[in-house]
């Protein structure tokens, strides 16, 4: 069969306007008179699962983020060899679920890796991540293999100014983060930046050369597109690790934003926190990777029940 | 019985071979501690040692090989042994059926005097080491864990780049094994001498070298059923001596040398006569002038005492960490035979075999490595598998409370001192919260050690990132005690509740 030069030229095209057309639309809208304020998606009283559907259905839809063809990966905290009740690690319905959301949305592969601090195949596992997330479909990658990681530079970093990062966050076509909120004996508070230190290869640079500097330094190298914080129980003690389940307080929340700095800083609300006293959320603010005003954002209060 | 008897010992010396090859093969835990277990256990080495403890699978497996030796002689080493099973194997490789290794007499001087030595060595006190230098099962491990099993992860981490490339997930590269050299050594010369030898004579090592199968031949000389030429249907064909690997079988006086059969069965197919068989002989006793026994007692007495040698050891740089429910060095040391088997199982690798750092007595016994990883809060495996018992296993809670060393803090050297930037890498990582930051200059945290609810893990250690000299070690307990259960009453909600708080 063949295919004349003017049709080509036409699918080519309407595929090329399909593709585009939630950009252009986002860039339309922003040039509009009255610029839609970011959204901030705070849903309480609900289960994981029902609070993560309502947050993205506030945020446009999963639509938005992922696109039919896609590669996606889904970065959530599995850094501890604990057991789900713990509150170490994201729960493991909410990551098999967007796994599953993003299936359906016709993401082409959904990935999942953690650069863990306990042994990996144990942290994989037993935080029951691994199981959840095969079982919807996703992918496993090992965060423990050094060849995996490429050196990429870091202009504006201030203390962090290159690192080995994962292939699949150089790679992939989204990156969604979503971590769990809990307690940190360093940084005070471990939420949606602090999560990424989980990508890089060498953690101790980041203790050895001020925590919270490279934390927000990485930021200017790559947010994440989306950002989705299991609230649902926080440890608020004895974190990041946690020693016993009732280090654990049953809050039912979840936030989502695609400003990472936002979600952090009414994370730190959550936790009972003074936001100005995290520093990596002032400094990722100062880097302008996102705002930690409040005020500035169109917040989305929901409660489920 | 003739024709299924050989079949049946090697169907179950390839089990025997098979899993415990895997067990010390194993990178990825996936042999279950259990099996692990139970095929190491019933190995007479460690069930010795694991007997003596109290423990129920060593005292039956023991007396279960004791029993079988005074029936049927030395079925252990053609059965159950994988030193034996291994040297079967080698010596496949060179001879067929056409090579025939004549009969010959034994080195009695040599059998005994291993065997005395070994004795004289555990009267001596020091039993862990001659297990350790002396012991089949041991070396088997060793030559497995040490040689095969780091050529087993080279080849995998060679591998997983093709495998990568093809998207698969089902490969992935595991931490290469740095076994130190002394070590790697121990296990060459192990793996050298017994293939040499299988080579030359088939089973040679364990009729002459192995102090286990001296032991056990010293039994077999009276054991109640004997493999016997019958003289009559004998016509000295000589089938039966290419079949013997044991160069036991003397068909000039028409005897087999019990003390040096290892009951393989294969003269009993070979004969076409029906000469051979398994034959009951408790009813006669001819004590002749007993040689061998001659032979052991004065090699006893020839061998120099080895209680000189322990103030010799170089000095190791700090004193090495014994692994929870070894409860303490002394107990390791004399228990533990340095098969590795729990180094295998160990799944961070924190567990690492020692060359000289607990001394010479305690060469290849395992040791918490910090350098390389901590010890897994959640873990139990190496008590699981260990068969001798020098690791006791221990319950989930217990285990958590096991304190086998205590954290240091040195704050002169730790970086939310010296650069006043916040780091708690050290609390981050540990388990129990002996390690907990408190309040210091201007919003920053510093870490705060308490005592007794630290179990010694080495994740504040392993995690530091102060270099040369980390800011927090462990320091070794030589008797592990039970840390404090930290009590904590249920923490308040954070508020306001049912709202947000933004
Ligand atoms: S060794 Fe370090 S990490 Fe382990 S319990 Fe003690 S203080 Fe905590
Ligand atoms: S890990 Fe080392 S440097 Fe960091 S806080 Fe602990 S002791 Fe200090």
């Amino acid at each position: 069969m063949k295919t004349s030069r003017r049709d080509f030229l036409k699918t080519g095209l309407a595929l090329a306007a399909t593709v585009s057309a939630g950009r252009f639309t986002r860039a339309l809208a922003a040039d509009a008179p009255a610029a839609p304020r970011t959204i901030l998606a705070a849903v309480r009283d609900g289960s994981r699962t029902a609070m993560l559907d309502r947050a993205l259905a506030e945020l446009g839809g999963l639509g938005q983020f992922v696109h039919p063809g896609q590669t996606v990966l889904i970065k959530p905290n599995i850094g501890w060899d604990v057991a789900p009740d713990l509150g170490a690690n994201t729960h493991p319905e909410l990551v098999g679920h967007l796994v599953k959301l993003c299936r359906d949305a016709g993401a082409k592969s959904v990935s999942v890796f953690d650069h863990t601090c306990d042994q990996w195949q144990r942290c994989y596992a037993n935080s029951g991540i691994e199981p959840a997330v095969r079982e919807a479909g996703g992918i496993v990658v090992t965060g423990d293999d050094h060849a995996l990681y490429r050196t990429v530079e870091i202009p504006r970093g201030v203390k962090l100014k290159s690192a080995e990062v994962h292939q699949l966050v150089l790679d992939s076509e989204v990156f969604i983060n979503v971590p769990v909120l809990k307690h940190h004996s360093g940084s005070l508070m471990t939420g949606a930046a602090k999560n990424l230190m989980g990508v890089v290869w060498d953690r101790r640079f980041y203790h050895r050369n001020d925590l919270h500097q490279c934390i927000a330094d990485f930021l200017t190298f790559r947010k994440p597109d989306l950002n989705i914080v299991d609230a649902y129980h926080p440890m608020v003690r004895n974190g990041p690790r946690g020693r016993a389940a009732d280090d654990v307080v049953e809050l039912r929340s979840l936030l989502a934003s695609t400003d990472i700095v936002a979600v952090d800083t009414a994370a730190a609300r959550l936790l009972s926190q003074n936001p100005a006293d995290i520093r990596h959320i002032g400094l990722a603010a100062a880097h302008g990777v996102g705002t930690s005003n409040l005020d500035s954002l169109d917040i989305r209060r929901v409660k489920l029940a | 019985m003739r024709r299924w008897l050989k079949p049946l010992r090697v169907a179950i010396a390839l089990v025997f071979l098979g899993v415990l090859t895997a067990a010390f093969l194993d990178f990825r835990g996936l042999v279950p501690a259990r099996l692990a277990h139970a095929f190491a256990a019933v190995q007479i080495g460690p069930a010795a040692l694991a007997a003596t403890a109290g423990a129920v699978l060593g005292g039956v497996a023991l007396a279960v090989i004791l029993v079988v030796t005074l029936l049927f002689g030395r079925v252990y080493c053609s059965v159950i042994c994988p030193l034996g099973i291994l040297q079967d194997v080698i010596a496949r490789l060179r001879h067929r059926r056409s090579r025939v290794l004549r009969f010959s007499a034994g080195n009695k001087l040599l059998r005994y005097g291993v065997l005395a030595g070994a004795l004289l060595a555990v009267g001596l006190g020091a039993t862990g080491a001659a297990f350790t230098l002396l012991d089949p099962y041991s070396h088997f491990g060793r030559i497995v864990a040490t040689l095969g099993r780091s050529a087993l992860v080279f080849g995998n981490n060679a591998l997983v780049p093709v495998a990568q490339a093809l998207g698969g997930q089902a490969i992935y590269r595991v931490p290469p094994p740095a076994p130190s050299l002394g070590l790697v050594l121990f296990a060459l010369g192990a793996a050298i001498t017994v293939t040499a030898l299988a080579l030359w004579r088939s089973r040679i090592y364990c009729n002459t070298v192995c102090p286990v199968g001296t032991a056990l031949g010293l039994l077999s000389r009276a054991s109640a059923f004997r493999l016997t030429i019958d003289q009559t249907a004998c016509t000295k064909c000589t089938d039966c001596l290419r079949a013997c690997k044991a160069q036991c079988i003397d068909l000039r006086t028409g005897d087999i040398d019990a003390s040096r059969c290892v009951s393989c069965a294969n003269c009993l197919g070979a004969c076409q006569h029906g000469g051979i068989a398994y034959r009951f002989a408790w009813r006669r006793t001819p004590r002749a002038p007993d040689s061998q026994r001659r032979a052991f007692v004065a090699s006893a007495l020839l061998l120099p005492p080895l209680a000189a040698l322990p103030s010799a050891a170089p000095k190791p740089r700090r004193a090495p960490v014994a692994p929870p429910g070894a409860q303490n060095v002394d107990r390791l040391l004399d228990r533990c035979t340095g098969c590795q088997l729990c180094v295998t199982a160990c799944p961070t690798q924190v567990l690492q075999p020692s060359v000289f750092d607990y001394g010479w007595f305690g060469f290849a016994k395992p040791h918490l490595d910090f350098g390389r990883a901590f010890c897994n809060f959640d873990c139990l495996r190496c008590g699981e598998v260990c068969p001798t018992g020098a690791i006791t296993p221990l319950a989930l809670a217990d285990k958590r409370l096991t304190s086998v060393g205590t954290a240091k803090f040195e704050r002169s050297r730790c970086i939310v001192e010296t650069d006043g930037t916040d780091c708690a890498a050290c609390s981050e990582h540990c388990p129990t919260k002996a390690v907990n930051t408190v309040p210091f200059r201007d919003n920053l945290r510093l870490p705060e050690v308490k005592e007794d609810l630290c179990i010694g893990c080495g994740a504040c250690e392993f995690a530091c990132p102060v270099r040369p000299q980390r800011a927090i070690t462990v320091t070794a307990r030589a008797t592990h005690t039970r840390a404090a259960k930290a009590v904590e009453a249920k923490p308040q909600l954070p508020k306001p509740v049912g709202d947000f708080p933004f």
